[in-house]
């Protein structure tokens, strides 16, 4: 249940740990909107890449790194630099310091937002729990 | 900076006052300036509603600029409510319209023979009678005035019958409903029979470097206005943080002694925005627009209640009627009142009642939690100084004491803690127990550093929320940076780094500070206010919390758990340069800083 980040696999086993995660089932279980991460190339990485969530009641329909963001029309779009992304996903940095920082920006329904903020927190644990190693 | 205008009303001279420029640097503005011009007249012997006591309304280098966020406007002196140091700033076009007049302050003393207000149109003063609109509330008095000015453009900064009558939670209100709330200096206007300032000029903001300025604060308006924080007070206003602050834990309820209240949802800043939000409104330089603009059933607009509102008249109580809460925020403004400290005093009363401490006999209702209906009764109490309104205007620490129970009151110093639980967010512990007004959140809103806005640049860590001794430098740092704030006189709410303002300041100014420059001018002015209060009789033994935060809660997020003041404080004193038996500024701290007459002052010659 760990993967290198980022890469496929690391898309794959996100979904699969976020099925399987009874905490995050029971905190996102308001939850609905599609998620579109966009990772801004800084340091090892080279292009920009794009990381779509389907989130419903807390389960993950769908999971897919994707060429670009053609034909989406995402809830919620989270965008940050392949670095500041790194540090989130490894546990170094704090994902309310990276919204109230400037690390990582965020754009959608805000009222759908801060009323699930803590569903927010919980995806990014998710993703921390899976990461083994990083390009 | 521009000269600030002094008036006597007892005789009716004004004349102006001068900054000198070597405190305009050093303290920069706003109410650390306030606190060095203010040193020498705030004495203890001082009575705040004597004709000498001072009111000084005051604006910073950046105000009246276009941003960023530069609409607010200070007033200061001696709080009625805590006979400590009082500022209270407020937002809408005043401030900058004071600007514009060609003075950077009012410095106001005496007391009219009958009601007044000043007009100060592009530099002349006139004292008019106020007889037309003494008596009227905030919105009224501001729609009279105007109409009797006949001055396009003109502002109006006004007490309401609360600050007439001498409720010691009163304050000054313009632009609707924009307020400086706090510390009752609404009752020392109306001491003084000042009922409002109107104000409208044609005079330019003085900037050192124009074109640097324009560039870097049109860069800045541009970055807040992307920012994530600015979008969400935007869309949901200062009500945004509700659910958060719930899920945290810091969201008092019940006055403090309840930890969930399932409904909070239906009066978020969410539910708002889903519901009755019709709009938003902003001050001048803002690209934020935090303001609400709501429409209840009867289809008028009104102004929408912000995060404090909220919960004070919301959870605080046990109730989850939105427009009820919009009712009860317009009723507060109306009179002029303060709506942290008159939902506190409610809450304070429902609770006595509870407890069987406070009989129907003493009310001449029956009080229960989220009987909006009677709190509405007990609000127009208080605004009309009538029955048990006679006591609850006094604030929760004498309404508490009156009834023999002063630890009920969730005070500090005699002002009545904002809705931000130290038990959710134990930064708050040291800022409610140190900040110079009394229970303070606009003195740090560290609440926020605990959910994790750790600015890199002020040289911040992060801990925990529920972290003790450890983030006590951590709090004195980012009080010092929001002294700053205070002195600048710009909204908290940017969400800007530190260097972004060092270059607005140096542009403004002429001044060719760095970080830590501009960070120890917000020392300065956190030390010359604690050296007013040290001045008013404050000593440690007023750095405390009241009971109710120092008990812990049955339920909630935060069951249990209370902040460890005393190890707190300790490293705090530490952190401060502090004398731990006084609680004064060492003479060290106070030399180091360049207070010189202030440690002689405090200390004795050396």
């Amino acid at each position: 249940m760990h993967a290198k980040f980022p890469s496929p696999e690391w898309v794959r086993e996100l979904e699969q740990k976020l099925n399987s995660d009874e905490h995050y089932a029971r905190t996102a279980s308001k939850w609905e909107g599609d998620m579109l991460i966009v990772v801004e190339p800084t340091g090892n990485l080279t292009q920009r890449l794009y990381y779509y969530f389907d989130l419903w009641h807390g389960t993950c329909r769908k999971a897919a790194n994707l060429p670009g963001p053609e034909g989406l029309k995402p809830a919620f779009i989270l965008t940050a630099t392949y670095d500041n992304l790194v540090k989130i996903v490894t546990g170094q940095l704090n994902p309310m310091t990276a919204m109230l920082t400037r690390k990582l920006e965020l754009h959608g329904n805000m009222a759908v937002m801060m009323r699930n903020v803590p569903t927010v927190l919980d995806f990014v644990r998710c993703c921390t729990e899976i990461t083994e190693e990083i390009l | 900076m521009q000269p600030i205008l002094k008036i006597d009303l007892s005789t009716g001279l004004s004349a102006e006052f001068i900054i000198p420029p070597e405190w305009e640097q050093f303290f920069l503005g706003g109410s650390a300036l306030a606190a060095r011009l203010l040193y020498p007249y705030l004495t203890a012997a001082l009575e705040p509603f004597s004709p000498e006591a001072p009111l000084l309304f005051l604006n910073g280098p950046l105000s009246g600029t276009i941003g960023p966020t530069t609409g607010r406007s200070v007033v200061c002196g001696k709080s009625p409510a805590t006979g400590l140091w009082a500022e209270s700033n407020v937002g809408g076009f005043w401030g900058a319209e004071l600007r514009f007049t060609g003075y950077d302050g009012l410095w106001v003393t005496g007391r009219a023979e009958k009601p007044v207000y000043l007009w100060l149109d592009d530099g002349r003063l006139e004292i008019r009678a106020a007889a037309g609109v003494w008596g009227r509330d905030t919105y009224d008095s501001q729609s009279l005035i105007k109409a009797e000015l006949q001055a396009a453009g003109a502002h109006v900064l006004t007490i309401g019958p609360a600050g007439e009558q001498g409720v010691l939670f009163a304050g000054l209100f313009c632009d609707h409903g924009r307020t400086a709330g706090r510390a009752g200096l609404g009752a020392v206007a109306g001491s003084k029979n000042l009922k409002a300032v109107a104000v409208r000029g044609t005079h330019k903001i003085p900037l050192a470097r124009p074109e640097e300025y324009n560039r870097l604060r049109s860069e800045a308006n541009h970055a807040i206005k992307a920012d994530n924080y600015s979008e969400v007070l935007h869309a949901l206003g200062t009500a945004g943080a509700i659910d958060y602050s719930d899920y945290l834990g810091a969201l008092p309820k019940k006055y403090y002694h309840q930890g969930a209240f399932e409904t909070v949802d239906k009066v978020s800043g969410s539910s708002m925005a889903e519901t009755i939000l019709a709009g938003s409104s902003a001050c001048h330089g803002c690209v934020i627009a935090c303001g609400r603009v709501v429409r209840l059933e009867d289809q008028q607009k009104r102004k929408g209640p912000e995060y404090e509102t909220i919960v004070g008249f919301g959870p605080n109580i046990l109730n989850d009627n939105l427009a009820a809460i919009v009712n009860l925020g317009e009723i507060c403004d109306r009179y002029g009142m303060d709506t942290i400290s008159a939902s506190n005093v409610v809450g304070l009363a429902l609770r006595l009642f509870e407890l069987g401490l406070l009989k129907e006999s003493d009310v001449g209702f029956q009080l229960h939690w989220g009987d909006v209906e009677a709190v509405e009764r007990l609000l127009q109490l208080i605004g009309r100084k009538e029955g048990l309104g006679e006591w609850l205007a006094q604030g929760a620490r004498r309404f508490a004491a009156h009834f023999g129970v002063e630890e009920e009151a969730v005070q500090v110093n005699g002002l009545e803690v904002a809705y931000h639980d130290p038990r959710g967010v134990s930064g708050m512990a040291l800022v409610y127990a140190t900040s110079p007004r009394g229970a303070d959140h606009n003195q740090s809103d560290y609440f926020f550093v605990d959910w994790g806005q750790v600015e890199p640049s002020l040289g911040l860590q992060f801990f925990s929320k529920g972290a003790g001794a450890e983030k006590a430098a951590n709090v004195a740092r980012h009080q010092d940076w929001r002294t700053v704030s205070n002195a600048l006189v710009i909204c908290l709410f940017a969400n800007q780094p530190v260097e972004t303002v060092v270059g607005l300041v140096n542009a403004a100014c002429g001044y060719d500070l760095d970080v830590p420059g501009l960070l120890l001018a917000g020392e300065r002015g956190w030390n010359i206010k604690r050296a007013v209060n040290n001045r008013l009789g404050l000593t440690r033994a007023n750095d405390r919390l009241p009971k109710a935060l120092l008990e812990p809660l049955a339920d909630g997020p935060v069951a249990g758990f209370v902040p460890p003041l005393a190890a707190m404080l300790e490293a705090y004193y530490a952190a401060r340069g502090w004398d731990p038996l006084t609680g004064k500024s060492s003479r060290g701290k106070l030399v180091s800083l360049g207070l010189e007459d202030v440690a002689i002052d405090l200390w004795g010659p050396e």
